[in-house]
């Protein structure tokens, strides 16, 4: 097992404030060219992705750290998209729309 | 890779073999939380999806109502606050206890204007009488289900709210530990620990953002 215990970089680490800084401007950004629907979301949640990726990384570290943690967080993330994929096949082939809702 | 120089083996309990692996049971152990944690917001944006997947026009107009510079403020002061953080934990590494203290008081400091910026936003909301559920009084926007999307919203962000506080308590025990001295190039699992969920509550954030806030 990969050793937790790993120097974090100074650089590596304002570099990856920079980049996430830079990423919250362009998603700020975007939204005045008017992308279409369903791309401007696309677009919104791919740079969130990309984010959320940067800090899973490098400020978790977990690209240097246990591979069970990173096998924890990926299972995650599986087990969310799941959830939300399983209830969609639901509730978006009801017509109409659950009553009350 | 361990640390057996037996003057700071102090902090190793007598179940584990070594500092290294009392250090790796333990950030395991706060990755399995953020696991639950994962899965207990899932939920919410769970229910986000499938509400936007039924009325797509309802979140159009109702994000609006939502104040996107003081969003984005708000999402800056967050990344910083991670940069804080992680560089706390840098500066323990390096045996560095002031800046180690420096740098978990500028984390306190990012998270209470993070809240102060969310009191404004709450503030303003509840003016216009937009409350959760049935106590929405605002008219307007003129959708019938303008109620649900606030709900969501005060559950998503108060959540998240809820974890910026017990996040500030968190970090506030981690500086007055740190000025007893406790923290060390070899021991310094409570802030790496508190760091991994200061990191997950940012990147909830980064994701209620563009989710709430850059809906057009």
């Amino acid at each position: 097992m990969s050793s937790g215990h790993h120097a974090l970089s100074f650089k590596v680490l304002i570099s990856t404030a920079i980049a996430l800084a830079v990423l919250t401007v362009i998603t700020v950004a975007v939204r005045s060219i008017h992308i279409p629907s369903p791309f401007n979301i696309i677009v919104a949640i791919s740079i969130a992705v990309v984010k959320a990726y940067l800090v899973v990384m490098y400020f978790m570290n977990l690209r240097n750290d246990s591979r069970f943690n990173l096998l924890s967080f990926v299972f995650s993330v599986l087990f969310l998209l799941i959830l939300v994929g399983l209830t969609m096949l639901d509730t978006m082939f009801r017509v109409p729309i659950v009553p009350g809702f | 890779m361990s640390h057996n120089s037996s003057a700071v083996q102090s902090h190793v309990a007598h179940h584990f073999v070594d500092s290294e692996q009392q250090f790796d049971a333990a950030k395991f152990g706060m990755w399995i939380f953020l696991v639950t944690e994962i899965l207990f917001f899932g939920g919410l944006f769970a229910a986000y999806i499938i509400y936007r997947a039924w009325y797509p026009d309802l979140y159009t107009m109702a994000s609006t109502q939502l104040d996107t510079t003081m969003g984005a403020i708000n999402t800056g002061v967050l990344i910083f606050s991670s940069l804080t953080m992680a560089l706390s934990i840098w500066a323990a590494q390096h045996n560095d206890k002031k800046k180690t203290g420096i740098f978990l008081l500028v984390t306190i400091a990012c998270a209470f204007a993070f809240m102060v910026i969310k009191y404004f936003e709450y503030t303003h909301k509840f003016h216009l009488g937009i409350f959760p559920g049935e106590a929405y009084t605002f008219t307007g926007i003129d959708h019938p289900k303008a109620h649900i999307f606030f709900s969501i919203y005060y559950m998503m962000t108060g959540l998240h709210g809820i974890h910026v506080i017990i996040g500030i308590g968190l970090i506030f025990w981690l500086w007055m530990k740190n000025n007893k001295g406790s923290f060390n190039s070899a021991y310094y699992t409570p802030i790496e620990i508190v760091g991994l969920y200061w990191h997950l509550v940012d990147i909830i954030w980064i994701f209620l953002f563009p989710l709430l806030y850059l809906i057009d």
